[in-house]
Formats: C-alpha cells, sequence, structure tokens
C-alpha cells in the first residue's frame, strides 16, 4: 500500500444543484499526492478550494470521478465507512483550532484514539504527541480557553497527528494567528513534513505556501497548475 | 466512554438550565408517585376494613319488589321492613350446604348506661349464641350464652366507658329488660354483615322476647372456600327467587372487588393528572435538548469530522438526556417518599399502608416513567444532532 499515491482525484466534478441553476464547483479535476508531500492548494475565494478541502477530507461526495485515499476508491463507502476512513487515515487542522471546550488539552489529544478503541486508552501516547509539537506539560490538564491561539493550534495538530493518519489536511492552520506564532506552526509542519508525515494545506498566504514542495493552483473549479 | 464524560460536564456547564429541566421530572415523579401511594393506601385501608367479611354471602329481603310471599313484613306486617321467615332461613340454610347460615335480628332502641347518665340510641343485634363465634372476635371478656348477656362493640365501649361487667338498660323505659356486658368485640370497622363497633349484640332468644319477633332481617352465610362463593350465591338464588325475586343476595367479595376496581380506577385517575405534569417535564427536557444540540452544531461537525460516528454523536445527548431523568426520577423518587408519608397522614391519619410492597411499586413505576420520558424526549435532538451534515455543522457559527 506504501507504493500508492496518498491521494488520488480523477476527473473528478462536483456539482451544487441550487433552484437559480446547478453550480459545478469542481470540474474533471485530477490530481495525485504522493506520500511524504507537502502540497499547497491556492486560490481565489470561490475557486473551489473548500470544495476541493470537503471531499479531499472525505467530508462530502463527488457528483463522478473517483477519488482514492491510499489505493481505497471512497465512492462505494457508507457513511460509517467514510467515518472510520476520516478518523483512521486522515488528520484536519482548522483554521479556528476547534478544540472540544469541555475536554482538557490530554483529552482533546486522545479524543481520535478513543472513537478508535471504542474503551479507555492510555494517554501516553497524547503526552508524547504533545510533546512533539512542543508543548510543556503544565498545560496537558489546562483547557482550551487557557490556552494562546499558538498553542490551541499545537494541540489541535497533536490530535490530527494521533491516531498516525496517512495524510494531513489543513485548512488556513495560520489564518487565526499572529505572524510570528503562524511561522512557529508552519515550521513545525515543514518537521512534521520532514519527518514523513503528508500535508495537503489549503491557504490563501503566499508565505505559508512556501513551506511546501508543491502548490496546486485553482480558478473556476479547475486546477490551472 | 469519553461521551459519556462529555454528557456530564456539559450538564455540569450548563447546570441552572438542567437544575430546572431536572425540576420538572422531580414534580412529575413526585405526583405520579405520591398520588399512587395515596390511591394504593386507601384501598389497603378500605381493605382492612372490608376483610373480615370478604367471605360471606348476605341474604336480605329484596326491596322494590311487588310481592313478598312468605315474608313477614309483606303479609299484613305493616310498616315495618319486610323480613325472612323461620321457613325462608331454612331454604337458605339448605342451599348454603356445607357452609354456615347465620340468621340475624336487628333493631335500634334507646338504652341507659348506668344509673344519672343520659339514654343513648344504638343499633341492637340478635343473633343464636353457638353463631356468634363464627362471625366475631372479641377484644375481651367473652361470649355469653345466657339471655342476660351481651356483647358490645369496641367503639360503643370506649365513647361510652363500657367495661366488662357493665349493665345496659334497654328500652325507652328500661322496658325491655337489663343486659350485662360479658365481652368486647373487635374493632370490624365498615362491613355488609353487621357493624357492631358501635351496637349491642344480644341472644336472638333475648332479642325475640324483649321485640316479640319470630323472623329475621337478614341471614349471613359464612362460606369457607372463598372459591364457592359465587356458587353459594346462585345456588340461595335459585332456591328463593324461582318465581319471584324475593330476597336479594350479596357475595361481599365481588362487591369488594368492585369498590377496589372503582379505587383503582381513582387511582389512575389521579396518577393520569401526574402524568401531564411528568409530559410537561418532558417538553421541557426535549426544549433544553434541542438547545443544546443548536449550541454544540460546530462541536457535533468537529466530531464527524475527525471520526465520531452518528450513533456516537447520538448517544452523547441521550446519556444526557439519561443522566436529567435518571437524576431527577431518583430524586423525585425520594420526595414522593415523604410526599406519601405526607398526605397519608393528612388524609388516612395513618402511615401503615405507606411501607407496603403495593405503596412503594408507585415510586418505582414514578422512577421508571420520569426516566423513559425524558429518553422519549431526548431521542429527537439526539437524533438530529447525528444526522446533521458535517460540512453544514462545521461551518455553523
Amino acid at each position: 500500500m506504501d507504493d500508492q499515491p496518498v491521494m488520488m482525484f480523477r476527473d473528478v466534478v462536483k456539482v451544487y444543484p441550487l433552484p437559480a441553476g446547478d453550480v459545478t464547483a469542481l470540474d474533471r479535476v485530477s490530481f495525485q499526492v504522493e506520500r511524504g508531500e507537502f502540497i499547497s492548494v491556492m486560490g481565489p475565494s470561490g475557486s473551489g478550494k473548500s470544495t476541493l478541502l470537503n471531499l479531499m477530507g472525505c467530508l462530502d461526495t463527488p457528483t463522478s470521478g473517483d477519488i482514492y485515499i491510499s489505493g481505497t476508491r471512497t465512492g462505494d463507502m457508507s457513511d460509517s465507512e467514510l467515518t472510520n476512513l476520516r478518523r483512521d487515515r486522515i488528520g484536519f487542522i482548522f483554521q479556528y483550532f476547534n478544540l472540544f471546550p469541555l475536554l482538557n488539552t490530554l483529552e482533546n489529544v486522545i479524543f481520535p484514539m478513543m472513537l478508535k478503541s471504542q474503551r479507555a486508552v492510555d494517554p501516553a501516547k497524547g503526552r508524547a504527541v504533545l510533546r512533539s509539537v512542543q508543548l510543556d506539560d503544565e498545560l496537558f490538564t489546562h483547557t482550551p480557553m487557557e490556552l494562546s491561539g499558538g498553542q490551541q493550534q499545537r494541540v489541535a495538530i497533536a490530535r490530527a497527528l494521533i491516531n498516525d493518519p496517512d495524510i494531513l489536511l489543513c485548512d488556513e492552520p495560520t489564518g487565526n494567528l499572529d505572524s510570528k506564532t503562524g511561522a512557529g506552526i508552519m515550521e513545525l509542519m515543514t518537521e512534521l513534513n520532514r519527518n514523513g508525515t503528508t500535508i495537503i494545506m489549503v491557504t490563501h498566504d503566499p508565505n505559508n505556501a512556501r513551506y511546501s514542495q508543491r502548490i496546486i493552483k485553482i480558478a473556476d473549479g479547475r486546477i490551472v497548475t | 466512554m469519553i461521551f459519556w464524560e462529555i454528557a456530564k460536564r456539559n450538564i455540569r456547564l450548563h447546570l441552572l438550565r438542567s437544575t430546572l429541566a431536572m425540576l420538572g421530572i422531580v414534580i412529575g415523579v413526585v405526583a405520579i408517585a405520591s398520588m399512587g401511594i395515596l390511591g394504593n393506601s386507601m384501598v389497603l385501608a378500605v381493605s382492612d376494613s372490608l376483610r373480615t367479611v370478604g367471605d360471606s354471602v348476605i341474604v336480605t329481603p329484596h326491596v322494590g319488589g311487588g310481592s313478598a310471599r312468605g315474608f313477614g313484613g309483606g303479609m299484613g306486617g305493616g310498616p315495618s321492613a319486610l323480613t325472612i321467615t323461620e321457613q325462608n332461613f331454612q331454604q337458605i340454610q339448605r342451599a348454603s350446604v356445607p357452609n354456615v347460615a347465620i340468621p340475624i335480628l336487628q333493631t335500634s332502641d334507646r338504652m341507659t348506661l348506668g344509673v344519672g347518665k343520659d339514654d343513648i340510641v344504638a343499633t341492637i343485634y340478635g343473633m343464636n349464641p353457638d353463631d356468634v363465634p363464627d362471625l366475631l372476635k372479641l377484644r375481651e371478656g367473652g361470649y355469653s350464652r345466657a339471655n342476660s348477656g351481651c356483647l358490645v362493640g369496641s367503639k360503643f365501649a370506649d365513647d361510652n366507658n363500657i367495661k366488662v361487667g357493665s349493665r345496659i338498660t334497654i328500652g325507652a323505659e328500661g322496658d325491655k329488660g337489663t343486659l350485662r356486658v360479658t365481652g368486647i368485640i373487635e374493632e370490624r370497622g365498615m362491613a355488609f354483615d353487621v357493624s357492631t363497633d358501635s351496637a349491642v349484640v344480644a341472644t336472638r332468644d333475648w332479642f325475640d322476647n324483649a321485640y316479640n319477633r319470630d323472623d329475621y332481617d337478614k341471614v349471613v352465610v359464612k362460606v369457607k372456600n372463598l372459591d364457592d362463593l359465587a356458587s353459594v350465591k346462585t345456588a340461595i338464588e335459585n332456591q328463593m327467587n324461582k318465581r319471584d325475586k324475593i330476597v336479594d343476595v350479596l357475595d361481599t367479595r365481588k362487591t369488594m372487588e368492585t369498590i377496589f376496581a372503582a379505587f383503582g380506577q381513582i387511582t389512575t385517575f389521579v396518577s393520569a393528572i401526574g402524568g401531564i405534569s411528568m409530559i410537561v417535564a418532558g417538553v421541557s427536557i426535549l426544549n433544553i435538548m434541542m438547545m443544546s444540540v443548536t449550541e454544540r452544531i460546530k462541536e457535533i461537525g468537529i466530531m464527524r469530522s475527525i471520526g465520531a460516528q452518528r450513533k456516537e454523536v447520538m448517544s452523547m445527548f441521550l446519556y444526557e438526556a439519561v443522566i436529567l431523568g435518571v437524576v431527577g426520577s431518583l430524586i423525585g423518587g425520594a420526595l414522593s417518599l415523604l410526599g406519601g408519608y405526607a398526605i397519608s397522614s393528612m388524609m388516612l391519619q395513618t402511615t401503615k399502608y405507606l411501607f407496603v410492597p403495593s405503596s412503594l411499586v408507585n415510586i418505582v413505576y414514578g422512577v421508571s416513567f420520569g426516566i423513559v420520558v425524558c429518553l422519549i424526549c431526548g431521542i429527537y435532538p439526539a437524533w438530529r444532532a447525528a444526522n446533521l451534515s458535517p460540512i453544514d455543522a462545521l461551518r455553523h457559527e
């Protein structure tokens, strides 16, 4: 499975039926992502970036075409199978961190582990991953509200990594951080990629895109480079 | 599991809101269980009062019938009530074999309970001395076989300070003679056969002489095997009412069943009123669960996107409903015991019927109903949360 592209889109079309007429958000998009790549997806508003991100994250299904995650075709999967695929193979990093306010730092990180194991889990791995994203131990029992934006995003990255996903999907990961903190997050992601993590990042920011090895530009629902 | 923990924490986070919702459940459970306890206590209280006569068939002259052939009162007996003749009694006795048929005479008269005391009016029963032990149990003293002796009811004795050995002069001018009290009858409460609590029981011979009677007011058949009650009743009716209806035959157990059924309906009715408050509480639970879902749409979207299944999201909200239901219902159950105690004390002047299984089971019903209502009211919000589109939920602000 390791020699398979970690993600492959083949003639993917996504059409939203609206009362005023169908809107084609993605039009025959094809690309593939190899294991260990760090890719940025860029494009203006309305170009189809969010639709592409939703399809890559298996949160949505294409109108036509095929999507493969590590060689597995997602088109025929049920909602439950897609959910398990997201849990086991994909890590999500959001612009607004999206941590659970009722859980502390460590609980937020091991939450996907609990979903996977369906029972209480050893938090040791959670602590190790939190340390790997350079979060101090004393913050492990803090709630998200007690953390800075940069710290919250590090927790979110740790949560995304906890189940050893094939791919990290990042949606404007520094969009809600100041430039210095954002640079720190980008350094962290570069480090993760250097250690073998495949990253696809949707961003508006050319400075962030510089950290990636390849840029996919999208306009009017089509890949232009 | 983590979803159980999240449900608990969310309730703690919105403690006031959750407490108010639980308060509704508490009130609902208390209303249902307390009313159930009260109804059951009333049934038990009446049952206790009637228990001693639940094994009898009571035969009385038919009231309201045109013909009273063979009955003393109907054959020129003037304005007095219809009565049962000796011949009729023999027929009843034959129809009742092998059970004991007890003929009973009854009247009311003035009586004096001691020198210098005012006259009172009380019921006087006349019974064969041999039959009395079959029908009446004594609190103190002994049965009397002599015509000069009598028994008195417990309330009669207590109210008038009568003791064994006291004398009672019967008749307006004492013309019926004086009787010596030989025994005091155990309290019997309400009864279909003889209500002796405030009465005097004399011998039949004394009664015949004093009131010049040779017939009876009623016949009580004590049925040995309760399963035979209906057949004894039918046998008497077939024997006595062949051509005309001349006696009314009352199966006391059947009558008690009717009374208990009526009490059961009353209990059901008042419990149903309590049930309405529970439904209102359920709507309140539904409301706060919907609020909880609406407030947490984004959180649901995040959970779904990182791998939570629909059923796991659903379970999280159902746990919340169950926690509210279980805690509210258990508190309500505990308060029901206090409520039942208070209501029983006030309305029945006793709490001895509270700690019996048939009363306590109402608390179990109330608590169970509370939990089930909460669970049902949590299902729709939980289902709605579970079926949100992850994309729409993530976009929600």
